[in-house]
């Protein structure tokens, strides 16, 4: 894996960018920290992400904290709260998060010039800071939080150097600069890269999905804020029209024990309706995910409240329009009318459906500017680019014009 | 002899203020305090992004107005603000303000945005790369244009000039140093704020190989 071999996929002017911060930041070490190695979008651009960093002659390395299931419960309740839709954290599930984050500031080796912690799920780890830039990365949307959660930890987060929130509504008033980086996705990964008719066909035929009739597909971790109940409810609004199929494809994340609760809230609404393809991806299935993504006629993000929701980045990458709720990340990603529809409600997903459906060619252009909005704006170097810059902003506080 | 003209690309990382607006009125009462970086980045960062398609308005301030408040008239007339007739920040925030006052003299104040979208605040750090390409006379100039990203005829003309306080953009400048003041009026007497990048390279281009 080597900057060279996104030559020709990504701006040029992005990879001369990043060999020049690079030669810059030469052998500086930089550690990466989040709570789960597979499942789930940040996994899967560290796994990327870090290695293209080492092949830049920067020293990068990625550690994973180590929870409990009681802990993961908690911390699921936290990023729940933050994202605005939470019950009460007790006194005992605090101090389950304190103890985790404690054991593993004992464990683990923290020294690095630039350590980042993704997520509230390590963000206690700062208590260990004694050098280097720390830097705390939200995923999420905290836009609306639970004002009491928040509270308790900010003043966490405001022992950092400095957060980067992947949406600017997600910016919250602390004392630390804060900085806007969407996320993204790498074209030459498994999930992305191109696949052949072939081998899009043997995925469908493993999971038993004919390719008979127009596929509408929603990919996500089986949780309420990806609505995939509303989801159902929006096919079934199509099918009195359009004979079509949905596939709902989740995976499981270690750090995620609501999942089990949704899949079996969807497989009970899904019934035993034969069009109705409900997949439970193991890890490792992004060969899988990227076919369905290619398979598919449209794709359906249909979140009532998201991070960034890069799943839609994927779905663009692969020239497919996508209908995506009006939150998080979804807006800068679909550009209403032109690379998708933007959907406000299970009717709304509906109309916009049957109208791409009747509607072929319009489907191909919103897929072709997609592509193009991706390749643009989403690619891994333009993530690795905005890290670097990051660092360098870092070195040189106060600065707002920076000369290399 | 003029010193060779050396261009840089250029990328921004955006900075939250952690400050938003979510009426006309608070909108007002930001604008008159956040940093000078700021009112530049909403006036600019259009120019140094790529676009599949391009907003309706080359400023953010006016989207907004025209998006989230749903007051036209005054999108129009923000819109029409001209960075390029100032040579500071503060006088360009100056006429922002006017403006949008004179407008509330008359019309009264439209309603708030809706939850989630408010104007946030933002500001850029700007990233200077140099490209290692370099321009001694008009004909190597004409070449180096094609050659540089869009990022770089963004900074040598809007961000040298108006951010970095300079008098004129930087390729009015080389050619006023080659003692060719006919370019470099023709550069000045353009419209710069109605073209992207990729347009006014173009322009800029076939002016100087026209007039080399």
């Amino acid at each position: 894996m080597n900057l060279k071999d996104y030559a020709g996929i990504s701006e040029q002017s992005d990879i001369r960018a990043i060999e020049a911060m690079a030669a810059k930041l030469a052998g500086r070490t930089i550690l990466h920290v989040n709570s789960t190695a597979v499942g789930g979008g940040v996994a899967e651009l560290l796994s990327r992400m870090v290695p293209l960093m080492n092949g830049l002659g920067l020293n990068a390395r990625w550690e994973v904290i180590r929870g409990t299931k009681a802990f993961f419960e908690v911390t699921k309740g936290l990023h729940n709260a933050l994202q605005g839709k939470g019950k009460q954290i007790t006194k005992r599930m605090w101090d389950i998060y304190e103890s985790v984050n404690g054991r593993n500031m004992d464990r683990m080796n923290l020294d690095a010039d630039y350590v980042i912690i993704h997520d509230p799920q390590p963000a206690l780890l700062v208590g260990k800071k004694k050098s280097g830039n720390w830097i705390w990365r939200c995923h999420i949307d905290i836009s609306a939080p639970d004002r009491v959660v928040w509270h308790f930890l900010k003043g966490h987060i405001e022992k950092y150097d400095a957060a980067i929130f992947s949406v600017s509504s997600f910016a919250q008033s602390v004392s630390i600069p804060q900085y806007m980086m969407h996320p993204s996705i790498d074209p030459l990964s498994d999930k992305n890269v191109e696949l052949s008719e072939t081998e899009i066909a043997e995925v469908f035929n493993r999971f038993n999905i004919p390719m008979d009739k127009p596929i509408l597909l929603q990919v996500s971790r089986f949780d309420p804020f990806k609505d995939p109940l509303g989801v159902i409810d929006a096919y079934r609004l199509v099918k009195k029209y359009h004979n079509c199929r949905l596939v709902l494809a989740g995976g499981a994340a270690s750090d995620d024990p609501e999942g089990a609760r949704v899949l079996k809230d969807v497989l009970e609404k899904a019934g035993n309706d034969p069009d109705i393809h409900v997949l439970l991806l193991p890890p490792f299935s992004d060969k899988e995910i990227n076919a369905l993504q290619r398979g598919a006629a449209i794709v359906l993000q249909k979140s009532v409240r998201e991070g960034f929701g890069l799943v839609v980045a994927e779905s663009l990458w692969k020239g497919k329009p996508v209908i995506g709720g009006n939150v998080g990340g979804i807006p800068l990603q679909v550009i209403e009318g032109v690379t998708g529809f933007l959907v406000n409600s299970n009717e709304g997903t509906a109309y916009r459906i049957r109208q791409l459906l009747v509607n072929p060619e319009m489907a191909r252009k919103m897929g072709a500017a997609g592509r193009e909005h991706v390749r643009m704006n989403f690619l891994i170097t333009k993530d690795i680019k905005s890290y670097l810059a990051l660092c360098l902003a870092m070195e040189k506080k106060g600065e707002s014009v920076i000369y290399l | 002899m003029a010193e060779p003209f050396k261009f840089y690309e250029c990328l921004a990382l955006t900075r939250l203020m952690g400050r938003k607006a979510s009426d006309i009125i608070e909108f007002l009462e930001i604008i008159g305090q956040i940093s000078p970086e700021s009112i530049f980045h909403h006036m600019h960062q259009y120019f140094l992004r790529r676009h599949v398609i391009a907003p309706e308005f080359s400023n953010d301030f006016a989207v907004w107005i025209a998006d989230s408040l749903g007051e036209r008239s005054l999108a129009e007339g923000v819109a029409n603000l001209n960075p390029y007739e100032f040579t500071n920040i503060e006088d360009a925030r100056k006429e922002l303000i006017r403006i949008i006052s004179e407008h509330l003299k008359i019309y009264p104040p439209p309603r708030p945005a809706a939850p989630g979208k408010e104007f946030f605040f933002t500001e850029g750090v700007s990233f200077l790369i140099p490209t290692g390409l370099e321009a001694k006379d008009l004909d190597e100039f004409a070449r180096r244009i094609k050659e540089v990203d869009g990022t770089s005829i963004y900074f040598h003309f809007y961000e040298a000039r108006l951010r970095l306080g300079k008098k004129e953009d930087d390729f009015s400048r080389f050619f006023e140093g080659l003692g060719r003041t006919d370019l470099a009026d023709k550069i000045k007497a353009m419209d710069p704020y109605m073209y992207s990048t990729e347009v006014l390279r173009n322009k800029i281009s076939g002016l100087v190989e026209g007039l080399a």
